[in-house]
């Protein structure tokens, strides 16, 4: 049996009485270090400073925020190895139907009331496992993708892994999707619906399609993963990215809007929402979103130059340049040295039209790298836009040809298009397009495999 | 519609908590003054299920409900019924015996079917003379778990006044793998000559 006097425990619970009870229980494990934590930030503080063994954590913590919203995030910015337990609790039934839907799970969980001995069990279980898949475990976080597949492999065909063969195949979905390998992935996740229809594989499906830029079959799977499962947030999100990318903006908005609502202290989510308004036009949604990102997600180092320049970039959408120009002031110099050269370009960009006469020195000077780079769509937006407003129509075209070529034509096209009628050239704008048609054609007669479903309908 | 649902899930929500805290407290003075009130426990945990099992009796006669189906490994699904019962039924004199041959994980709704299977050897255990067995077994694409004792059997099939039957067979049924739905089944003359509870899940 583990000796759980010599593991770091981490209770986080925002109702002290609770919050004694799992200490009790924990105690009575032999567990010596209990921590606690009230509230979600001070979790945050805590798992950053020295990783628990064992986190113990309610499902509520109050406050618009939820255990499965804390887990989500440490999973995402890598808080939380494989090797350390987290354990969710909960007095809710409801939290089942959390658990079987989404993708990012707890180790397991369990309902209150509970004896010590039967979190001695789960916690005994979840050991086991963790020791079963160390070595993938290991791999996994060297990003050794194949090495990592390879033990999958072996341990799908041991005896040891009989208990575990839907874990396995979980993982091997995962890594394969995290290796880049979407069409393998796709299999995977086809394989594990054909043993049960899970949300979260069908919902790994669409994942594999969307990156495959199979829009509109990923677009079905993720609305059968949605249909009957309330719950799963994220599947919410991939199906908004799915919508943009098919340039359905106002659908993106609308199923982000309600899901938002639930989860009002999701920045990553508030993030998305933002974009999504933008793309939609609805530039007041997005000012408040971004705003709101920036006032309160309190993770640390969350808060990046690319949200400023969000920020920014929705004030110039509503046309409010001085609040625009005083976003990107407030930006050190030294900030500004530190980005990378697409949100360089961005802020070059954003603030040559917020201030011409601040910004266009700048933006004249990064000209000859902006011509020769390859950038990001939403930097390249942004210099599109700036180009026109100075009426550099050579480097506004050559970066419209390059998003109208691009995979995520799609996104882009309103935007480009009312930017070309601001000033005048809708016409240009149809023979940049037409020029980027007739090109793929002569591609496709070359290589007729290339992706179907790039081409944007002429409107 | 569904407020009368959120009320009543907020207020067992709550209750459950304090239950915990009851069964903590229990436990803390369980170690430090090595005294066994594991009966307390248990009739704390016993009342916190029969809570559970009644949201969701009302859930399904009301709203119809919805399963949250995750792999389980069965070997586990059995060792938990057995650190509930088991100690409970050996104050009465009866010994629960798993026999689990089934050691794959498998699709279900964990804490219905643990609960379905908790309520099933509590029954037994009115009755047992002396041995309850809990058995799994995969039967082609079935797997099949069986409560049985050794009592006199049940006098009527389907017994007199079953309501918690109704609901378990409907929440049995709810279990669907390509196409095929899961079943309870009560039969006399079980492997220990008293009564068989059978669940099958695709």
């Amino acid at each position: 049996m583990t000796d759980y006097a010599k593991k770091r425990f981490l209770v986080i619970d925002d109702q002290p009485q609770a919050r004694d009870a799992l200490r009790t229980v924990a105690q009575t494990l032999g567990a010596f270090a209990v921590e606690f934590a009230s509230n979600y930030q001070d979790a945050i503080y805590r798992i950053r400073n020295i990783t628990p063994d064992i986190i113990l954590c309610d499902y509520m913590l109050g406050e618009g925020r939820s255990g499965q919203q804390l887990l989500e995030e440490l999973r995402r910015f890598k808080m939380l190895q494989d090797e350390s337990i987290f354990m969710m609790v909960t007095g809710e039934q409801s939290y089942e139907q959390v658990v079987s839907a989404v993708e990012l799970v707890p180790d397991d969980y369990i309902i209150k009331p509970f004896s010590p001995d039967k979190l001695l069990l789960r916690l005994e279980r979840i050991v086991a496992k963790k020791n079963f898949f160390a070595d993938y475990y290991q791999q996994k976080r060297k990003e050794e993708f194949s090495l990592a597949i390879a033990l999958l492999e072996q341990k799908r065909n041991s005896e040891g892994g009989r208990p575990y063969r839907f874990e396995i195949l979980r993982q091997q979905a995962e890594v394969l999707l995290a290796s880049g390998d979407s069409n393998a992935a796709e299999v995977a996740y086809r394989d594990i619906l054909e043993s049960h229809d899970f949300p979260w594989a069908r919902a790994g499906v669409a994942r594999a399609l969307h990156k495959q830029n199979r829009l509109t079959e990923a677009r079905e799977e993720i609305d059968r993963a949605i249909s009957g499962t309330p719950h799963f947030f994220d599947a919410a999100d991939l199906k908004a990215t799915i919508c943009m990318a098919q340039g359905e903006h106002a659908e993106a908005q609308k199923v982000l809007d309600e899901v938002a609502k639930k989860t009002p202290r999701n920045y990553m989510r508030k993030r998305l929402l933002a974009e999504a308004a933008t793309l939609n036009g609805d530039v007041e949604t997005a000012r408040t979103a971004m705003a709101e990102v920036i006032a309160g997600d309190t993770m640390p180092g969350a808060v990046s130059a690319e949200d400023r320049l969000a920020l920014a970039r929705s004030h110039v959408n509503a046309n409010d340049k001085i609040s625009g120009e005083r976003v990107l002031v407030s930006m050190r110099e030294s900030e500004v040295q530190n980005m990378n050269l697409a949100e360089q370009a961005s802020f070059a960009a954003l603030m040559a039209i917020c201030s011409p006469e601040k910004g266009k020195p700048r933006f004249t000077g990064l000209r000859p790298a902006l011509l020769a780079t390859e950038l990001g769509i939403t930097a390249r937006l942004d210099v599109m836009r700036a180009a026109l407003s100075v009426a550099d129509n050579e480097l506004a075209d050559l970066h419209t040809e390059h998003l109208m070529a691009g995979p995520e034509a799609k996104k882009t096209f309103g935007s480009i298009r009312s930017q070309y009628a601001l000033y005048g050239r809708e016409k240009d704008f149809r023979e940049i397009q037409k020029q980027v048609a007739l090109k793929r054609i002569r591609h496709e007669e070359v290589a007729p495999a290339a992706s179907a479903e790039n081409g944007i309908e002429s409107s | 519609m569904h407020r009368l649902l959120d009320i009543l899930a907020s207020g067992i929500h709550d209750t459950k908590n304090q239950l915990f805290s009851a069964e903590s407290l229990v436990a803390a003075s369980e170690a430090k003054q090595r005294v066994d009130l594991s009966e307390v426990r248990y009739a704390i945990e016993s009342a916190a299920n029969r809570l559970s099992r009644t949201l969701a009796a009302y859930q399904l006669m009301r709203h119809g409900a919805q399963l949250a189906i995750v792999p389980v490994i069965v070997p586990d699904l059995c060792a938990e019924v057995a650190l509930a019962q088991k100690h409970h039924l050996a104050n009465s004199g009866i010994t629960l015996t798993i026999d689990c041959q089934a050691l794959d994980d498998w699709p279900l709704d964990r804490d219905l079917v643990t609960d379905m299977l908790n309520n099933a050897v509590q029954n037994a255990g009115r009755v047992a003379r002396r041995e309850i067995r809990l058995s799994a077994i995969e039967q082609g694409n079935e797997l099949v778990l069986r409560v049985e004792d050794d009592g006199p059997g049940f006098s009527t099939i389907p017994p007199a006044g079953g309501t918690g039957l109704i609901v378990a067979e409907k929440l049995a049924e709810l279990h669907v793998r390509q196409h095929r739905h899961g079943s309870l089944k009560l039969s006399n003359g079980g492997a220990l000559g008293g009564a068989c509870f059978e669940l099958r899940l695709p």
